[in-house]
């Protein structure tokens, strides 16, 4: 596409040909993979801190999947289809999984270490995936509209999307820089942090509800798009250390980057089609889970 | 009826990753006795214990029994000679104790037959030295750390072996434990002729069990011999660096160390 | 002399020894029934006369299709994969001393899987292709997962770490290859994202049958070698077991298997994961518990299958019934294990 078209699109709203409508669907879906992968960014941070625990990552945790669970049930039972309607489903789920998956793997001694949340989340993950299946056979139409959405992909972006997201975003983010100073503190571990005049329970709340919300959020709209929290977080982790005043604004900015260019390169891959932005993210972003397995000491697993 | 073997290490170097622990080390063990390897952490004497039970393959030297290098003879035909009673055991959850027991009998079966005559002999006989017949069938889940350790040697009990290597059996136990446990292996070693080879961290209990002391330092054998030989307060100073003053153990007359430290110095009288 | 306690512990090993034989009596009385009634039920009930004629080559109209092409091939290949993924779940699980490293959870069967879905839909190939890649891709999956996890020491934890995030990249191409196929057809879809016996043809089944003959016989050998494993690497070496060569006939054996099964009938969720626990309890530890895991495996993919069938009013692929029955007990399993400190 030529840098005309691409300008006539862009600033000629009265010119309208097929190119220039190419153009204005190709903003949407970036400004949308913009948000979404902010988001996830985010997310993924603060999950981080407020579990302590490096391989925390909305889809590791199996939030994902909870929120599909709802989002299946949603189109199943409620004949839902709107944007608006999809995310209040998708955050109840994203919050009630992510309730149980913490619960589960903060049991027993050492508390929430990284091999137990991530087998209480693949564990939830693979016995919702089984509820969800299972809602969905029966029922030829529902599996339709699902299965696009269960693969995660930003193509079907509309500025009415970006409207109901947008709100999500801001006030995910503005949460994330007002607690990162507690956070720093809560890095240190509870006892420390509570010496510091740190509420930690509050912020505890506040912060987990905050990644869940914008996950559960990005879910709804973009399908479960897994590894950009964790991605994100351990590229600005790796430069700029482990500060999360720092760390949760590069995250976010970082995590939009990553999902925009899996997004295009996903779209390059495929010619024709495309590889779904999901698939794409999926294969970046597991070998860092294997690195970080491979690094970490035998004792803190 | 006790059987001889001649069990001996030639120029033995190894360690892990091709990173040598212990360096050139020759030594033979002493056929139906009770030898004793000391040292300080890390000095090899694990290593050594491993490498002799051919758990580490060595990097150069070779280990032979009877005269044969232990790499050459089949794993289940040299099991049936020497064992080994690993430092920590994994124990496989509601498995009852006669049958962790019979797991022992294992270089013995072949690969269908249940348990034969001699089997539950064995298992039997082992569980009587061990003084465990009374557990025979419990779960094991249900016994403490001691009585535990005690499954454990008679597993390597069970598989009747002349020559019996443990790497520190008495760790994670109660002195009333250790003690126990060794005289239980003393008994063995009396009634059965089997030699013992094992790594203990107490130096007086190893003086007072061992018929034979073998002193590691920094991967060498610096010192061999009958304890009242071996244990002395140039030794202790050079293995462990620690002063000490060594006198006659008042039960057992074997040599004994006593630290001596900074602040209680001055009241021992040269 | 005799040791006067020996009569005591006989009688102890002889009630264990009991209570395997019973159970796996129990197990095999099950799974027949549940072949016999996997042939008789369907759309039409046939009688049991008419079946068995059917089966020995008479041709009745209706009941030899019925029977021959659809209901018998079903049954086999529920029966295999069954035995096949109950076999080999337990090995892993044994080996490696924990329940939750086995082929479901660290990814071997996504490889396999995604070797046969790429090549039925990208290749369009058919029969010993699949069955070869599928081998080829479950072995390579289990080396890579090796390697990654070896580290400066071996840990469970971390090769579950590795073998989770193997699986997230290999679901990622499954689902991809899915979406891209150009007429996409929800069984064939359905077949590889939760397992099932539809559409199960004669044709398909003997490299399975041939594999499990082969192969299952090796592990059950090697039952006695496995329990000896399971006490360490150093007890197993001290006891005189090859600990590397017998741990390569293994995984070798069960991912052969296991792959060759998935190529089959889809990654049948959790009948690896489940058969061996299962076995475990109804039987104990004292004997090898390969068999008895094999034959929990066949009860369970069949009864689901039959429960999937004809429970609802729709009918479900067996590994939809088998994920709702296991991943309940996946999350009892983990909380248990939190709650003991073993992870």
């Amino acid at each position: 596409m030529s840098v005309k078209e691409l300008i006539d699109g862009l600033f000629h709203p009265d010119i309208d040909s097929f190119e220039t409508s190419v153009v204005r669907k190709r903003i949407s879906r970036t400004v949308f993979s913009l948000l979404c992968g902010a988001a996830l960014g985010v997310s993924g941070a603060l999950m981080q801190a407020v579990t302590r625990n490096p391989i925390a990552d909305p889809s590791i945790l199996g939030v994902n999947t909870g929120a599909s669970l709802f989002v299946v049930c949603g189109i199943a039972f409620l004949n839902i289809s709107t944007a608006n309607q999809y995310i209040w489903l998708a955050l109840a789920g994203a919050a009630i999984t992510a309730v149980f998956v913490f619960g589960i793997g903060s049991m027993g001694r050492g508390g929430a270490t990284p091999i137990k949340l991530v087998l209480a989340g693949a564990a939830t993950s693979a016995a919702l995936s089984s509820l969800v299946t299972a809602i969905m056979i029966p029922r030829a139409d529902v599996m339709d509209q699902f299965r696009f959405w269960q693969v995660g992909s930003v193509g079907s972006a509309t500025w009415n999307g970006i409207a109901t997201f947008s709100p999500f975003l801001i006030v995910g983010i503005l949460i994330g820089f007002i607690t990162a100073p507690a956070l720093n503190a809560l890095a240190l571990g509870d006892d420390v942090a509570t010496g510091l005049g740190v509420r930690t329970g509050v912020l505890r709340f506040f912060a987990a509800l905050t990644g869940v919300l914008l996950c559960g959020a990005t879910t709804a709209l973009a399908g479960p798009i897994g590894f950009i929290g964790l991605l994100s977080t351990h590229v600005v982790r790796l430069i700029l250390g482990p500060d999360l005043r720092f760390v949760i604004p590069m995250s976010a900015l970082t995590g939009a980057i990553i999902l925009t260019i899996s997004d295009v390169g996903g779209r390059l891959i495929g010619g024709t089609g495309e590889v779904e932005v999901g698939v794409v993210t999926a294969f970046i972003g597991a070998p860092i889970l294997i690195i970080l397995a491979m690094k970490s000491k035998v004792r803190s697993l | 009826m006790t059987v001889t073997h001649t069990f001996q290490a030639e120029q033995l170097v190894a360690g892990y990753d091709n990173k040598p622990v212990i360096q050139k080390i020759s030594l033979e063990i002493p056929s139906n006795k009770i030898s004793v390897i000391i040292g300080s952490n890390g000095c090899g004497k694990s290593t050594l214990l491993k490498t002799l039970a051919r758990l580490i393959k060595p990097i150069s030297g070779k280990v032979t029994l009877d005269g044969k290098a232990i790499g050459k003879i089949s794993p289940k035909q040299l099991a049936r000679v020497v064992g080994l009673l690993p430092q920590s055991p994994i124990v496989p959850e509601g498995i009852s104790v006669a049958d962790l027991v019979g797991r022992g009998r294992f270089p013995h079966q072949s690969l269908f037959s249940g348990w034969t005559k001699k089997d539950y002999e064995a298992v039997a006989e082992a569980m009587r030295i061990m003084d465990i017949t009374e557990f025979a069938n419990h779960n094991i889940d249900e016994l403490s750390g001691g009585q535990r350790q005690r499954v454990w040697i008679a597993m390597a009990l069970a598989q009747q072996t002349d020559i019996l290597f443990l790497d520190e059996p008495t760790t994670f136990l109660d002195i009333a434990y250790q003690v126990e446990i060794l005289d239980l292996l003393t008994d063995l070693n009396r009634t059965h002729g089997t030699t013992i080879v094992m790594v203990l961290h107490d130096i007086n209990l190893s003086a007072r069990y061992a018929d034979y002391i073998f002193a590691l330092h920094k991967g060498t054998l610096v010192s061999e011999g009958v304890p009242s030989k071996v244990i002395t307060s140039s030794l202790v100073k050079e293995i462990f660096g620690l002063d000490c003053s060594v006198i006659e153990d008042p039960i057992s007359g074997s040599p004994m160390v006593v630290p001596i430290g900074r602040y209680h110095a001055n009241k021992c009288t040269p | 002399m005799k040791n006067p306690s020996i009569d005591f512990i006989m009688a102890g090993r002889r009630q264990r020894r009991r209570r395997w034989l019973l159970v796996t009596g129990i197990l095999v009385v099950l799974a027949c029934t549940l072949c016999i009634t996997m042939l008789l039920l369907g759309n039409t009930i046939y009688p049991v006369k008419d079946v068995i004629r059917a089966l020995s080559g008479e041709q009745l109209k209706g009941v030899s299709f019925a029977v021959n092409t659809i209901r018998l091939p079903r049954m086999l290949a529920g029966l295999f994969a069954g035995f096949a993924f109950g076999l080999a779940g337990y090995t892993f699980q044994t080996m490696l001393r924990n329940p939750l490293a086995n082929p479901n959870v660290i990814g071997i069967t996504s490889g396999s899987g995604a070797a046969a879905v790429f090549c039925i839909i990208i290749l369009h190939t058919s029969g010993a292709i699949i069955s070869v890649a599928s081998v080829v891709a479950g072995l390579a999956t289990v080396i890579l997962i090796y390697f990654l996890s070896r580290g400066k020491s071996f840990s469970i934890g971390r090769l579950i770490l590795v073998g989770i995030g193997i699986q997230a990249m290999l679901d990622a191409v499954i689902s991809y290859l899915l979406l891209i196929s150009a007429q996409q057809d929800i069984p064939a879809a359905l077949r590889w994202l939760t397992g099932s016996l539809n559409g199960s043809q004669m044709k398909e089944l003997p490299p399975l049958v041939i594999t499990v003959l082969i192969f299952a016989p090796i592990v059950i050998m090697l039952g006695k070698h496995l329990n000896i494993l399971e006490l360490g690497e150093q007890a197993a070496s001290s006891l005189g077991v090859d600990a590397d060569k017998t741990r390569i006939a293994l995984i070798v054996s069960s991912v052969i298997m296991i792959a060759i099964a998935t190529a089959v009938t889809g990654p049948i969720a959790f009948v690896s994961f489940l058969s061996g626990p299962i076995a475990k309890r109804l039987v104990g530890v004292g004997f090898s518990n390969v068999i008895p895991a094999g034959l929990v495996g066949v009860n369970l993919v069949l009864a689901s299958d039959l429960i999937g069938q004809f429970a609802f009013a729709y009918r479900f692929p067996v590994g939809i019934i088998t994920g709702l029955l296991g991943a309940p007990y996946l999350i009892f399993l983990l909380i248990r294990m939190n709650r003991k400190g073993e992870l």
